[in-house]
């Protein structure tokens, strides 16, 4: 019966997502371009991305950055979950406001926030300077240093709203007669969130990890339009280099191994976070 | 009965809402004016405000026919992830030999970038002889796993006595779904509806590659028209963008009233 | 006009009737055009079209546009499915990377057949496409980087004539800059910044296109002169990190001495910078008449079904008539001798700005830099671009920057 119900979702899961895998894992061993017949090669591409490739290096630790970054948005977005999950007169309003960027195109937030940030006429130099508060415009897409945390700021406030929502879902789930209860039983407010809702709400925060780990993807858009991988790699993430590799020097089979290789990573990041969070996706195994 | 002092909460919320709100006023402002947004230094006042680019929208590109294409994929795609989400996160609910695999399956299905599927998508694509249709659209978005995992958090959260009084009473595990587990996570629903619908509606890459023939073009591909030859940024790149945010808007505002009702339902649960 | 218009008419007359004739009822001859970036001229493009199938009755012509980004993922896509669009709208050496790839019909031996169509088209810019001694494309509109030069600013520092070496340039852009302005802006995709190290006496690779031959103390000099003027505020540093719009939008602003760029460029900041005309705005060559061209060029992929049909289509949209419609609405050079000489009259009488720039088109076309006939060469300039741009940006010394990108382009020329 389980399987039953499984099936239509796992249909679609193996033709769209697991045999582009296999098809990419096989490709990560053969030489190939379109047009071309495949030739079996081993294990060349991996020595060449792991041995002789200093920009998937670059890449692979501005991934891993990204990612750790995750946690601080989660953190926003639970303290923002709780504040609007309450009664508080107006919740509706700002949770609309919180979530209004996400359902924005990503090249919209791409453009403005290149603009934003823009050297010369960018609004947050324009403050920034108005105020008084530096004297030079802040070079924050030109700069090495600079270009990936402003990446990851504008991806911040994309995503927000995601987090937001399904950390308001899992909230909506707690009883709230266990909240009662502790009220009754004089608890203090930290104790209750501590020893209620966190626990309650670890599925919800497995998810939201989850999601800061497939965000160093699907975060892709933003990357692309903002600052293409630039300056230099400064903001190469894994997905640009497989991205540029496959339709951009049309290296299909070297795209591939890109592909393995940041998967393997991302599967070993979710099982570390499932652990973390006690195996089954957060949820306690009944 | 201690009386906690809101205004703080207000104040955080406030500067959060201003923070979220800056970039998003002014694809706001430009849509309306059509001023060079690198015009220095940036004006806050909306100049000498218009309508006029969003009529432009409407003539540069075909947009009802756009629009249609686009409702008619998200229906799908929502209808398809309530239906095939639901049934999947409730039965990874039960404990089933291998359950623990095909979480681990599904977790790592999502780890899987689409940017890296495109070729093969394509080729199974026009295999089942879907291309250039709504459903060759809708397809792989029919179901996302995030959202099984919505469902499957939500379900767990219902009480145990209630699903084991239903089996008593007899009722076979789809109405199990339907009766019993559907209501009460309203909220869950809502958010599946939501993101669903979101992500469907901002697909640009798929159906850009799965569509040839205009007509079936979705609207996020009506961009092109707007980022002119120069990457122009003009007012009807702006008032585009505002319109095709407005379903996901909508939709949201519709479906959130989920989560205040969902407040008062936990109070009677269990 | 007429007699090419009966010539074209002929020959695809002559080429269907030679074509072998299914047996039953003709399903419609089909070709599907890939413009790249166009659909602003969609009113137009159909009605070229219509017109070639009006000459050509029982054809059809599907019409694809995409824009730059996501037109190499479609037209891929499409290759490996097998079914390449027939006619295809291609930017800069991307055709000659996809002529290495095998994607593309060679179009040599339909050339030597059809004099008169090469001879209509300009040499050095069809050359641009011949890749290990075959041509896959020809000219669709064209285009080479030149210096504009903002005269007002010139004046001010005490300059009344644009410069004729790298130094002049370097001297120009340090007595021009101070306070919000100054003194050069490039812009840097496609290797449309080459002509600086071009006319600094650095080729890239050898005759034979397998060595990297840039690695000398002229390059490093030439590298170290444009970090100093890019750290001093002489070169604008948006010029080695935006893209399109931050470059043309800082120079339209009227606070920059010279903007290195192609013609297009033109018609773009005269829309932004009102102060911009004749008297204000000068169009020169680089020093040494050095250009890197970044024309699109049309070719016929190798998996089409009709490829006498996509020939016919070339010719239709290449020639005098269509060509000549092109050029008028989009303000473009073609690469078509006749269209654009008249072109060129047309506008000396009408807009004498856009004329000196335009006309700088045709000139020094010997000089054409920064497009090696390469079948990976966006893998080399991906090897060599973030080199550039470290040394240029001050993070990597010229010599390391050097060093690093001969080891990296190397590389790459190895798998090739």
């Amino acid at each position: 019966m389980a399987a039953c119900f499984l099936l239509p979702a796992l249909t679609i899961f193996f033709l769209y997502r697991i045999l582009p895998l296999g098809w990419n894992l096989w490709l990560s061993f053969h030489a190939w371009s379109p047009l071309k017949p495949a030739q079996f090669i081993g294990l060349e591409h991996y020595e060449e991305m792991l041995l002789d490739d200093e920009v998937f290096w670059q890449a692979l630790g501005n991934t891993l950055i990204f990612i750790g970054c995750s946690p601080l948005a989660i953190m926003a977005a639970l303290a923002i979950a709780l504040l609007v999950n309450s009664d508080l007169k107006g919740a509706a309003i700002y949770r609309t406001i919180v979530f209004l960027s996400y359902p924005l195109m990503t090249v919209a937030v791409g453009i403005i926030w290149r603009w934003l940030y823009d050297e010369r006429s960018g609004f947050i130099n324009w403050v920034l300077r108005s105020a008084g508060i530096i004297n030079e415009p802040l070079k924050f897409l030109q700069s090495f240093d600079m270009a990936l945390p402003s990446v990851i700021v504008a991806d911040f406030w994309q995503v927000l709203g995601f987090y937001m929502i399904i950390l308001l879902t899992g909230l909506q789930a707690i009883p709230q007669h266990l909240y009662e209860a502790a009220r009754v039983d004089g608890v203090p407010a930290r104790a209750r969130f501590l020893h209620i809702t966190l626990p309650l709400l670890r599925p919800s925060i497995f998810l939201c990890f989850v999601v800061g780990i497939l965000n160093s993807f699907t975060s892709f858009d933003l990357v692309y339009v903002m600052t293409n991988g630039g300056p230099g790699h400064a903001t190469e993430l894994l997905i640009t280099l497989i991205y540029k590799a496959g339709f951009g020097q049309t290296r299909f089979d070297y795209a591939a191994a890109l592909t393995v290789v940041q998967f393997l990573l991302l599967v070993v990041l979710t099982w570390v976070a499932n652990r973390a969070a006690g195996g089954n996706a957060g949820s306690r195994e009944t | 009965m201690r009386k906690t002092p809101t205004w703080p909460r207000h104040a955080i919320m406030l500067v959060v809402c201003v923070l979220m709100l800056i970039p998003f006023y002014w694809v706001l402002k430009t849509s309306l004016t059509g001023e060079n947004i690198y015009a220095y230094p940036p004006r806050i006042i909306p100049v000498d405000p218009h309508l006029f680019n969003y009529v432009d929208v409407w003539y540069m590109i075909p947009f009802p026919r756009y629009l249609l294409n686009s409702v008619i994929v998200t229906l799908m795609a929502v209808a398809g992830n309530l239906l095939f989400n639901t049934t999947a996160g409730y039965a990874l609910t039960k404990n089933f030999p291998g359950r623990r695999w095909v979480v681990l399956l599904l977790l790592s299905c999502m780890l899987i970038p689409f940017q890296a599927t495109i070729i093969p998508a394509y080729l199974i694509t026009s295999w089942l002889g879907v291309l250039n249709t709504h459903l060759g659209m809708a397809l792989p978005m029919l179901s996302t796993i995030i959202c099984i995992f919505i469902f499957k958090a939500s379900f767990e959260a219902v009480p145990r006595s209630l699903i084991d009084a239903a089996r008593i009473d007899g009722l076979s595990e789809w109405r199990i779904v339907l009766r019993i587990m559907l209501p009460l996570s309203k909220p869950a629903v809502a958010t599946n509806v939501i993101l669903n619908a979101i992500w469907s509606w901002n697909a640009f890459m798929w159906p850009l590659i799965t569509t040839r023939s205009a007509e079936m073009q979705t609207l996020p591909l009506g961009l092109a028209r707007f980022l002119s030859v120069m990457e122009n940024t003009t007012g009807a790149l702006y008032a585009f963008v505002v319109l095709v945010l407005v379903p996901g808007l909508a939709i949201f505002l519709m479906a959130q009233k989920e989560f205040i009702r969902g407040l008062t339902a936990g109070a009677t649960k269990g | 006009m007429r007699r090419r218009n009966l010539l074209q008419a002929t020959a695809v007359t002559a080429a269907l009737a030679a074509l072998p004739r299914p047996g039953i009822a003709q399903a419609p001859k089909k070709i599907t055009w890939l413009t790249w970036n166009l659909v602003h001229l969609e009113s137009h493009i159909k009605g070229w079209i219509a017109s070639f199938v009006a000459a050509n009755p029982g054809v059809e012509v599907e019409w694809i546009d995409k824009k730059g980004p996501e037109l190499p993922a479609f037209y891929q896509t499409q290759l490996v499915a097998g079914t390449p669009p027939d006619v295809i709208d291609i930017q800069g050496a991307l055709g000659l990377e996809y002529a290495g790839q095998g994607a593309l019909l060679d179009l040599s031996p339909i050339l030597a057949r059809e004099a008169a169509v090469k001879g209509s088209f300009n040499a050095d810019y069809l050359s641009n496409w011949v890749f290990e001694g075959k041509n896959y494309m020809v000219p669709y509109y064209i285009s080479k980087t030149l210096l504009f030069w903002n005269k007002t600013r010139f004046r001010d520092a005490g300059l009344d004539k644009p410069p004729t070496s790298f130094a002049e340039i370097m001297a120009a852009a340090t007595k021009i800059k101070g306070g919000e302005k100054t003194g050069l802006l490039t812009l840097n995709f496609d290797w449309l910044y080459w002509p600086f190290m071009q006319m600094s006496g650095v080729e890239l690779l050898s005759a034979d296109l397998k060595t990297p031959t840039f690695n000398t103390a002229k390059a490093a000099d030439a590298l170290g002169q444009l970090a100093e003027a890019t750290k001093s505020g002489a070169i604008n540093g948006i010029s080695w990190t935006g893209r399109w719009v931050e470059p043309n939008e800082a120079f339209a602003t009227g606070n920059v001495g010279m903007l290195h760029a192609h013609a297009p460029a033109y018609f773009w900041i005269k829309g932004k910078g009102p102060w911009i005309n004749a008297d204000t705005l000068g169009a020169a060559h680089a020093p040494g008449g050095w250009a890197t061209p970044n024309s699109h060029g049309l070719g016929i992929s190798k998996g089409s079904k009709n490829p006498e049909l996509a020939w016919a289509f070339v010719k239709h949209i290449t020639g005098d008539v269509v060509a000549d419609s092109l050029a008028r609405t989009a303000s473009v050079l073609t690469g078509n001798k006749v269209v654009d000489q008249a072109q060129l009259v047309r506008l000396e009488k009408d807009d004498p700005a856009a004329f000196q720039v335009l006309k700088t088109q045709f000139e020094h076309t010997d000089k054409m830099c920064g497009n090696w006939r390469l079948g990976n060469d966006s893998r080399v300039k991906d090897a060599f671009w973030p080199e550039f741009q470290s040394a240029v940006l001050g993070r990597k010394d010229p010599k390391t920057a050097l060093a690093d990108a001969e080891r990296r382009v190397a590389r790459e020329l190895r798998r090739a």
